[in-house]
C-alpha cells in the first residue's frame, strides 16, 4: 500500500511473506525464542525488499517482472533450503516451538468492542491494527510521507524540489517489506508453528488487490483487506456445509476480482456523458 | 531472404545471453558451495538431456508447453497486456480437454480428437478473455486479475481432479486416463517425444509472420504501443487487444491440451512446474519475439529437465532451478533496463 | 567583470556523445533586466538552461554568478545560490495543495517530525499577496487552470528568494489571455528587482517583454540585441539563418479565390460531459472544397472535443456530421477515413504516432490497402519501403529511414510523418489540429505551405488552432469557438485581431 503511493506495483510481497514465514520458523525453532523468530521473520522480509529495491531502482528493472522474479527466488530459495538442510521438501515442522505472546484476556477491556476482539489474538495482530493509523499519519502528516507521495505521483516535481526519488521509493519498498514481514510471521507463527513451501498461497496478491481497491489509501485499503479476509473466513464456515473446499478457497480471489471490477465500473458509469 | 526483422530476431537472442551466463555462473558458485561435484552437477543439468533418446524426448516434452505459452504471451505483450495468467490458461485447457476426452470417450477419434483440442483452446481463450475485456472496457489492472484467475482456475481443476474425474486406482490427484485412440502420436524416430513439439515450432514461426508481416499484426502492435494513436488511425484497438488475449489464452490452452493428449495422457494436478510463469520469463528474455521465444523456451526446458538428472547423480536439489529462474528474471530485467537509461540520457538532449 | 552583470557565461561548451549541443556560448545578463534567449528547437536553449540550473554540467567554459566564478552541481545548489527555474513541463504534484507544493522538499515542521500545515499556508498566503497572484494557498493543484499552475510554479522559485528567474518556454502551454497575464507578471517581477531569463521561440513575446535578446543557432550564439532596435524579421533571420516567410496567404487577394461544394458539414453537433454540461453546444460548421476554415479559440473551449467528434473518436449526443454528402454521424473512425477524411491530431505523440514503431509502420497505418502494400494478405516489405521512401522524400523528413523508430526524429519531422500519412490518402476533407505546436519556424513554414497547397488542390480544410497568427496566415474564413459555442464565422477580410480576440474571450456578439 505504501509502495503503491510511491507508484510501484509491489508484486513481490508474496515472496517477502514467504521469506519472512520461513525465517521466522527456522530461527524460532533453533533459538527457541519467539521474539528471535519474529525478528528474523521481519528481518528476512526487509532483506528481500532491499534486494527488490536495489534491482528495480538501482538497475531500473521493471517492478512487475522483478517482483515475480523475487517471488520465484523466494519460492525456490526456501524450497532449496528445505531440501538441503532439513531434507524435507514437504515443509518444516519443528517439534517444539515457542509460543508468541498473545494479548491476555481482559487486558484491553477498557477499549469498547475492539478490545474484546483483540484479546486472545497474537501480538502481531495488535501491531497490524496499530500499523493502519500509523501509516496514515506517516503518509499525510509527516514531511517524509508527503515527499513519498510526491515522488510517487510526479517524479519530476519531486526531483526538482530536491527530493531523492530513489531513496523515497526504496523507503516505500522497505516499509512494505516490513509489513509483509509482519504478515509472514503471523502466518507461520500464529498457532500453526510450521512452514510449508508456498504456504502464502497468493495472500500477497490479495493484499495487492485490496490496495488497488483502496486506491492506495490506508483506511480504504485495510477496509478492503478486512472484507477479503472476511470472505476467507466465511469460506471456512461454509466448508461445514458440504461445499467442496476448493470453491471455498476460491472465494476471496473471486471477491477480489469482482470488487476491483465493480469499483472500476462505478468510475466508468460516473464518467459517462449525460443524456441531453 | 534475410530481412531486417529476422536479423532482429537473432539479435534479440544475443542480448540476454549475458544474463544467462551470469546466472549460470552464480548458480555454479552456489552448487560448488554445497556439492562435492559441481562440474558433474552442471554437466548433468545442461547435457544429460542428450545422453539418451529418452532423455531427449523428455526434454522436448518439457519444451512444448513452454514454447506455446510464451509465444501466446508474446501476442498479449505486443498488445500491451501484461498477461501473467499463462498458468491458469494452461490448466483450463488441460482440464477441459481431459473432461471432454473422458466424458465422450466412446466417440470415434475423428470427432473426439478435434473436439477435445478445440474445447481446450476455447477454455484457455476464455480465461484469457476475462482480463482482456476487463482491461479494455473498464481499465481493471490485468496483472492482478490474471494472478487471481490463476489461483481460481487451479483450485477449480483441483476440485475436478479430486472429486469428479479422479482415477481412484491411482495415487495422488490424477484423472482417469484418456482413451488411447485420441493420444497424440510421438515424433517418428524419437519414441515418447510428443509431436506436439513440431506443432509448437510451426506455430512460433507462423506467429512471427502474423505479428510482423500482416496488417492485423501491425494493428495489434499499434494498439499495444499507443492505444490512442491506434484509435485515431482507425484501428478497432480494443477489439485487437481482446483478440490478442484470446490468442494468448488459446495458445496456453492449446499447450494444456497437447500436454494431456501427447504427454501425460491424463490430467495431473501437479503437471506444471509453473510453466506459465517460466514461459513469461522466456517471452521477456526473447524480447517479446516469437522466434526468439522458441529458443529461450528450449533453453529453459533444458534446465528444467536437466535438474532432474542433476538431482539423481549429485546431491544438488532440483529446486535450484526455480532459484536460478528467479535470479535470471532479476538479472535479465536489470540488464535490459540499463540499456534504456542510456537512451534516456540521449533523449534528454 | 562588469559589476552590473548578475550572470556571465564565458565560452560554454557541451557535447552529448558526438553531437555538439553548445559551442563557445557567451552570455551576460544584467541585473534587473528581462533577457530573452531565443532559437529554434535544437538550437541548444534548453541545454544551456539545464547547465545553469545544474541538471547538466558544461564540458568547457566558465560561469560567473554575482561576479564570482561558480560551479553549479545540481538544482538544489542553483536554488541556494538564487537561481530559480520554471520548467516548461510543470513540476507540481496534482493531488496536493498550493502550499504543500510550494514547500515540497522543505516542509516546515512541528514537533520536529510532523508537517506544520498551518504555518505553510500562512507563509504561502503572504507570498501570494506580495506578487498579487490571486491564488488560494489551500486549493488543490489539480483543480487549477494551466495559467494558475504556472503562477504556482513561479512562486515555487520565489519561495527561496531567487534573484534570477529562468522561464523555459513558459507560454507554450498558455492561452492568449494567460500569455498576456504572464507577460504582466514578468514585468512586475522586473519592477521588484528580479532578473528574468526568458526562453522562447515566439517572436511576438520577444518584442513584447524583453529588454535584450540573445539568439542561438545550432549551439552557437549568433547575436545579442537591444530588443527595441530590432524587428521580428531580424530576429527570425538570425534564428533560421535565412529569410523566412510565415505569411501564408497574407497579402494575397482573397476575393479572387473560389470555393467548391461543401465537403464537411456539422449540424447542431452537441456533446455533454458526465455532469450534463455542454462541451460542444449546437455547433454548425461548413467547410467547402478548396477552403481553409480556421477555428480560433482559447485552448480548452471545446477544440479537442470538436476534433475528436469529427474524427469519430467520441460519440456525439445530438446533431449530424456529413462528409462529402455522406452522413458519417455513426460511422467508425476507419469508415470516415474510407469516405475521405484526413486527421492531423493536436498532439502527435498522443494520437498522432506510435513513437516506438518504425517510420514505415506509422506512415502505412491507414494506407495498407490503398497503396498496395498488402499482397495476398501479407505485408509486402518492398512495397512498404518504397511507399515510405516516397513520403520521406516528398515531405523532406530529415533523419528518417523506413525502419527507424519514430521516437528518434525531432518534433518537426515527426509532424511531417503524420502529414505524409494523412495526405497520402488524398482526403477530401482534412481536419488539422494545432499543426505547428512545438515546431520551430522552419518546420512551421513547411507545414503551412503543405496545408495551403492541399487547399489549392481542392481539399476542404478545417484548421483548429489556438495560435491567432496561424489562423490569420492560413484561413479563408474564421470561426471563433468559446465555451463550446461557435460565436461567429467571419470572412478573412472582415476579421481583425481585435474582433477575434474579443470573441475568443466570450465577448458579446456586437463585435461584428
Amino acid at each position: 500500500m505504501i509502495t503503491l503511493r510511491a507508484n510501484i506495483l509491489n508484486v513481490a510481497v508474496e515472496g517477502m511473506m514467504l521469506v519472512s514465514a520461513f525465517s521466522a520458523i527456522a530461527v524460532g525453532s533453533v533459538s527457541g525464542s519467539a521474539l528471535a523468530g519474529f525478528s528474523a521473520g521481519i528481518f528476512g522480509a526487509v532483506i528481500t525488499s532491499l534486494v527488490f529495491s536495489i534491482i528495480t531502482l538501482r538497475f531500473g528493472a521493471g517492478f512487475i517482472v522483478a517482483g515475480l522474479g523475487i517471488n520465484l527466488l523466494a519460492a525456490g530459495g526456501t524450497l532449496f533450503a528445505l531440501e538441503r538442510w532439513y531434507n524435507s521438501p514437504g515443509g518444516l515442522r519443528p517439534l517444539g516451538f515457542p509460543e508468541i505472546w498473545y494479548v491476555p484476556e481482559g487486558s484491553l477491556s477498557f477499549v469498547p468492542f475492539l478490545g474484546s476482539v483483540l484479546e486472545g489474538q497474537s501480538i502481531i495482530v495488535l501491531l497490524t491494527f496499530l500499523a493502519v493509523p500509523a501509516c496514515w499519519i506517516f503518509l499525510y502528516r509527516t514531511p517524509t510521507g508527503s515527499y513519498l507521495r510526491a515522488a510517487g505521483e510526479d517524479e519530476n516535481a519531486a526531483r526538482s524540489a530536491g527530493i531523492n526519488v530513489v531513496r523515497m521509493k526504496m523507503l516505500a519498498v522497505t516499509i512494505s517489506g516490513l509489513l509483509s514481514g509482519l504478515a509472514g510471521a503471523q502466518l507461520a507463527m500464529n498457532k500453526l508453528h510450521f512452514f510449508l513451501p508456498n504456504m502464502t498461497a497468493g495472500r500477497g496478491f490479495i493484499g495487492l488487490a485490496a490496495t488497488l481497491f483502496g486506491a492506495g489509501h490506508p483506511w480504504a485499503t485495510s477496509g478492503a483487506a478486512v472484507l477479503f479476509g472476511f470472505f476467507g473466513a466465511l469460506g471456512d464456515r461454509l466448508q461445514a456445509f458440504d461445499i467442496p473446499a476448493q470453491f471455498v478457497l476460491m472465494l476471496p480471489y473471486l471477491v477480489a476480482i469482482l470488487a476491483l471490477t465493480f469499483s472500476r465500473w462505478r468510475i466508468y458509469v460516473r464518467n459517462k456523458p449525460a443524456k441531453l | 531472404m534475410m530481412s531486417a526483422e529476422l536479423k532482429g530476431s537473432l539479435n534479440a537472442l544475443i542480448a540476454p545471453i549475458g544474463a544467462i551466463v551470469l546466472t549460470m555462473l552464480l548458480g555454479f558458485i552456489l552448487v560448488a558451495a554445497i556439492s562435492d561435484e559441481p562440474v558433474l552437477a552442471y554437466r548433468e543439468l545442461m547435457f544429460a538431456n542428450f545422453d539418451s533418446l529418452s532423455n531427449f524426448a523428455m526434454f522436448l516434452n518439457r519444451a512444448t508447453p513452454l514454447v506455446l505459452i510464451s509465444v501466446g504471451i508474446t501476442f498479449a505483450f505486443r498488445a500491451g497486456v501484461f498477461n501473467v495468467g499463462g498458468e491458469g490458461q494452461l490448466f483450463a485447457g488441460a482440464i477441459t480437454t481431459t473432461v471432454v476426452g473422458i466424458a465422450f470417450a466412446t466417440l470415434p477419434a475423428m470427432i473426439l480428437f478435434p473436439f477435445a483440442v478445440i474445447s481446450g483452446i476455447a477454455a484457455g481463450a476464455a480465461v484469457g478473455w476475462v482480463p482482456g475485456i476487463l482491461k479494455v472496457k473498464l481499465g481493471v489492472d490485468e496483472v492482478v486479475v490474471t494472478l487471481m484467475l490463476n489461483t481460481i482456475v487451479l483450485l477449480f481443476t483441483s476440485y475436478l481432479v479430486n472429486q469428479v474425474i479422479r482415477d481412484t486406482t491411482a495415487y495422488g490427484a490424477v484423472s482417469w486416463e484418456l482413451p488411447e485412440h485420441i493420444w497424440l502420436p510421438s515424433i517418428p524416430g524419437i519414441p515418447d517425444a510428443t509431436s506436439g513439439f513440431m506443432i509448437a515450432v510451426v506455430l512460433s514461426l507462423a506467429s512471427w509472420v502474423v505479428l510482423f508481416r500482416t496488417q492485423w499484426g501491425a494493428e495489434v502492435r499499434s494498439s499495444g504501443t499507443n492505444l490512442r494513436y491506434a484509435e485515431a488511425v482507425g484501428i478497432a484497438a480494443g477489439k485487437r487487444v481482446i483478440t490478442a488475449m484470446l490468442i494468448a489464452g488459446g495458445f496456453a490452452g492449446f499447450a494444456g491440451s497437447l500436454y494431456v493428449l501427447g504427454i501425460g495422457h491424463r490430467f495431473e494436478q501437479n503437471f506444471s512446474p509453473e510453466y506459465g510463469l517460466i514461459a513469461l520469463t522466456c517471452a521477456l528474455l526473447a524480447r517479446v519475439n516469437p522466434i526468439a521465444s522458441l529458443f529461450t523456451a528450449l533453453y529453459y526446458a533444458l534446465m528444467l529437465n536437466g535438474a532432474a538428472y542433476m538431482q539423481i547423480s549429485t546431491e544438488v536439489p532440483r529446486s535450484l532451478v526455480i532459484l536460478l529462474t528467479g535470479l535470471l528474471v532479476l538479472l535479465m530485467t536489470a540488464r535490459l533496463a540499463r540499456k534504456d537509461t542510456n537512451t534516456q540520457t540521449f533523449d534528454a538532449f | 567583470m562588469d559589476h552590473d552583470n548578475i550572470l556571465v557565461l564565458d565560452s560554454i561548451g557541451k557535447k552529448f556523445g558526438d553531437i555538439v549541443a553548445l559551442e563557445n556560448v557567451d552570455l551576460s545578463i544584467r541585473r534587473g533586466e528581462v533577457h530573452v534567449v531565443c532559437g529554434e528547437n535544437g538550437a541548444g536553449k534548453s541545454t544551456l538552461m539545464n547547465i545553469l540550473v545544474g541538471i547538466h554540467s558544461a564540458d568547457g567554459g566558465k560561469i560567473f554568478f554575482n561576479g564570482k566564478e561558480t560551479k553549479i552541481r545540481d538544482p538544489l545548489a542553483a536554488g541556494a545560490m538564487g537561481i530559480g527555474m520554471v520548467h516548461q513541463h510543470f513540476t507540481l504534484v496534482p493531488s496536493m495543495s498550493v502550499a504543500e507544493n510550494l514547500f515540497l522538499g522543505h516542509h516546515l515542521l512541528r514537533f520536529g517530525i510532523f508537517s506544520d500545515h498551518r504555518t505553510m499556508v500562512e507563509r504561502a498566503d503572504i507570498l501570494i499577496d506580495t506578487y498579487s497572484f490571486a491564488l488560494d494557498p489551500e486549493a488543490i493543484v489539480s483543480s487549477l487552470s494551466v495559467g494558475q499552475r504556472q503562477r504556482v510554479e513561479i512562486l515555487k522559485a520565489l519561495v527561496f528568494d531567487a534573484e534570477l528567474l529562468i522561464l523555459d518556454e513558459p507560454t507554450a502551454v498558455l492561452t492568449p489571455p494567460e500569455v498576456e497575464e504572464l507577460l504582466k507578471v514578468i514585468t512586475n517581477l522586473r519592477d521588484r528587482g528580479r532578473t528574468v531569463l526568458f526562453i522562447t521561440h515566439k517572436l511576438r513575446e520577444v518584442k513584447a517583454v524583453s529588454d535584450r535578446v540573445t539568439i542561438l543557432r545550432r549551439g552557437k550564439n549568433i547575436s545579442t540585441h537591444i530588443t527595441k532596435t530590432v524587428t521580428e524579421n531580424d530576429i527570425a533571420r538570425d534564428m533560421v539563418g535565412r529569410d523566412v516567410f510565415l505569411t501564408g496567404r497574407q497579402g494575397q487577394d482573397h476575393g479572387m479565390r473560389t470555393f467548391g461544394e461543401s465537403v464537411l458539414q456539422l449540424e447542431n453537433v452537441s456533446i455533454t460531459n458526465s455532469s450534463g454540461r455542454l462541451l460542444l453546444d449546437n455547433i454548425d460548421l461548413d467547410v467547402r472544397a478548396g477552403e481553409v476554415l480556421g477555428v480560433a479559440g482559447v485552448d480548452g473551449n471545446g477544440q479537442t472535443e470538436l476534433a475528436e467528434a469529427i474524427a469519430g473518436l467520441i460519440p456525439i449526443q445530438a446533431g449530424a456530421i456529413r462528409l462529402d454528402g455522406t452522413d458519417i454521424t455513426h460511422v467508425s473512425v476507419a469508415g470516415r477515413q474510407e469516405v475521405g477524411l484526413g486527421f492531423v491530431p493536436e498532439d502527435r505523440l498522443d494520437r498522432g504516432l506510435s513513437s516506438n514503431m518504425s517510420v514505415a509502420e506509422n506512415m502505412a497505418a491507414t494506407n495498407y490497402l490503398r497503396e498496395g502494400i498488402l499482397r495476398r494478405g501479407f505485408v509486402d516489405k518492398d512495397q512498404l519501403t518504397e511507399f515510405t521512401q516516397k513520403g520521406i522524400e516528398q515531405f523532406d523528413i530529415r533523419g528518417a529511414k523506413p525502419d527507424l523508430a519514430v521516437a528518434s526524429l525531432s518534433g518537426g519531422n515527426m509532424q511531417k510523418v503524420v502529414l505524409a500519412r494523412e495526405f497520402a490518402r488524398e482526403p477530401k476533407a482534412l481536419l488539422v489540429s494545432q499543426p505547428t505546436r512545438g515546431l520551430d519556424i522552419g518546420a512551421s513554414e513547411f507545414v503551412y505551405s503543405e496545408i495551403l497547397s492541399a487547399a489549392d488542390k481542392g481539399n476542404g480544410i478545417l484548421l483548429i488552432s489556438s495560435e491567432l497568427s496561424e489562423i490569420f496566415a492560413l484561413a479563408d474564413r474564421i470561426a471563433v469557438i468559446y465555451s463550446g459555442c461557435i460565436m461567429q464565422v467571419l470572412t478573412r477580410e472582415d476579421a481583425d485581431e481585435e474582433t477575434i480576440g474579443i470573441l475568443m474571450n466570450g465577448g458579446k456578439e456586437h463585435a461584428a
